[in-house]
């Protein structure tokens, strides 16, 4: 079964939504779950340490 | 030699490329150039352009050490790196042999025939250079291709744990025999810094002797069939082919994803070469920059090229981007507004930098393509499948001569030789005395 996210402070279940990150100058997207009234993003730590590092290291000079 | 005083931008060391003998020496400007001049009591005054233009050497050195008194008296006959040196081994250049299938009017390494060093002593060598899950080995030459066991070599650099295995080649045997290149390939090669001075086959009779255009490119297919990088190398010569900076840079990004980049390599006057330089027979790294910049139309220029981190600023530039399948070329290195080249970087960041850009990505190393909505180029997933497999790079590497040779830039050099069980700076060990030949 899937898990549910629930923003800690609004109590809302997250949504996937477009979500934009900026980084070095570069607007990238990708889907997150999001929370319908805050706006707050859930980023996993298979994404931070996976596609998001790459992307860093992808962007960043030496 | 009178100066105005305030003429004197810098002073540092170096030697009288008659004798060899170390001397002082100073930076000079003199209207828009700057020059590096030197007095031998045997053999007279010198005076070397070093960077001609606008573009501001201050801004383009800022934060790098001046040379001081820390120098070897010695330097660069002491070579073996000493405890002067600053910098650590980004890459070893190793020759596997002297022998060449070219005579070119311009060679840093003579060339030549005679009996070739054995196979047995080259495994030795190796087993001296390579640092497991480090080293990153130019083989060299000579035309390493000449050696029908260079694949043998390749393989055992590989078992060694060499990192990153560049071959330099002229790319005749890379183009005739795809054999040969598949060889490479399964024995571990990571790329081919490739001999490719320009677009137009007049440049190779001027520089090479021969038509070389269709050589180089069928060089390029065979290697991008069996996934080994392609960094191009132009040899930079006033008045053969600096007018074609451009059309070189359009040309490998129209070979993406084969080709990984340029390598510019203003001309230098060591080994083989015509006859003793005059100041109009050179090529600053401050024109190349200029010219990038005027050449791709903005595409590459100051506001995406860094000065070199590893080694002295004045010894080269690199600048990062992705050729996008939408024709966007995006630049990465964003230097700041002084183009200042202030952040030090380590041998190690060095090497992985340039070693990740200049290697084809394996396939497990790249994501999936994205379905068309999605597949945009800012989509996340998408951008970094480009990333990967698109990245393209500008860089470029000024070596010295008897007569621009600075110990300040020496002391900084991270391009190693290794020869005779000995690690020397590159432009050390191919220093040439006494006025070419």
């Amino acid at each position: 079964m899937e898990r549910k996210l629930v923003c800690a402070r609004c109590g809302k279940t997250l949504e996937n939504k477009e979500t934009y990150f900026a980084y070095f100058g570069h607007q990238l997207h990708t889907d997150l779950p999001c929370c319908p009234q805050c706006g707050q993003v859930y980023v996993d730590k298979e994404l931070a340490e996976g596609k998001m590092r790459n992307t860093e290291a992808e962007l960043e000079d030496k | 030699m009178p100066y105005l005083k305030d003429h004197v931008i810098g002073k540092t060391r170096s030697i009288c490329p008659i004798c060899g003998r170390q001397l002082p020496a100073q930076r000079v400007r003199r209207g828009e150039d700057i020059l590096l001049e030197k007095s031998c009591p045997e053999h007279g005054d010198f005076s070397t352009v070093i960077w001609r233009g606008r573009l501001n050497i201050n801004s383009w050195t800022c934060g790098n050490e001046p040379l001081g008194d820390d120098y070897n008296p010695n330097c660069p006959y002491d070579c073996g790196l000493c405890r002067h040196h600053i910098s650590d081994t980004c890459c070893v250049l190793y020759e596997v042999t002297r022998r060449c299938n070219l005579h070119c009017s311009f060679c840093f390494a003579e060339g030549g025939a005679g009996e070739d060093i054995s196979i047995d002593k080259i495994k030795r060598d190796i087993c001296d250079i390579v640092r497991p899950g480090q080293t990153f080995l130019q083989l060299s030459g000579g035309e390493p291709t000449v050696r029908d066991d260079l694949p043998e070599i390749v393989a055992y650099a590989k078992a060694q744990g060499c990192k990153f295995l560049q071959l330099n080649s002229n790319g005749l045997r890379l183009a005739e025999d795809e054999q040969f290149v598949r060889q490479l390939a399964e024995a571990g090669l990571s790329f081919v810094f490739l001999q490719f001075d320009g677009t137009r086959d007049d440049i190779y009779r001027k520089l090479r002797g021969r038509e070389l255009l269709e050589i180089k490119k069928q060089a390029i297919d065979n290697c991008g069939k069996h996934h080994i990088g392609v960094t191009l190398v132009p040899t930079l010569v006033p008045g053969v082919n600096t007018n074609d900076i451009g059309n070189i840079v359009r040309f490998g990004i129209s070979r993406v994803p084969y080709v990984r980049g340029v390598h510019f390599q203003p001309v230098s006057y060591f080994g083989r070469y015509p006859a003793p330089p005059a100041n109009e027979d050179r090529y600053t790294l401050s024109e190349l920059v200029a010219d990038l910049g005027q050449q791709t139309n903005g595409m590459v220029n100051i506001t995406n090229i860094a000065p070199s981190h590893c080694d002295h600023p004045l010894c080269g530039f690199h600048s990062s981007f992705i050729a996008m399948e939408d024709g966007r070329f995006i630049a990465l290195t964003k230097p700041d507004s002084e183009g200042c080249c202030c952040g030090v970087t380590t041998a190690e960041q060095n090497r992985e930098y340039i070693g990740r850009r200049w290697s084809r990505p394996d396939e497990s190393e790249i994501p999936a393509a994205v379905p068309s909505e999605a597949g945009e180029p800012d989509d996340l997933d998408e951008f970094l499948r480009q990333a990967k497999t698109r990245a393209f790079t500008v860089t470029a590497m000024a070596f010295q001569d008897a007569y621009n040779l600075d110990i300040e830039r020496i002391r900084r050099c991270s391009l190693h030789v290794y020869a005779d069980g000995k690690f020397m700076p590159f432009c050390a060990h191919y220093l040439t005395l006494g006025g070419g030949q």
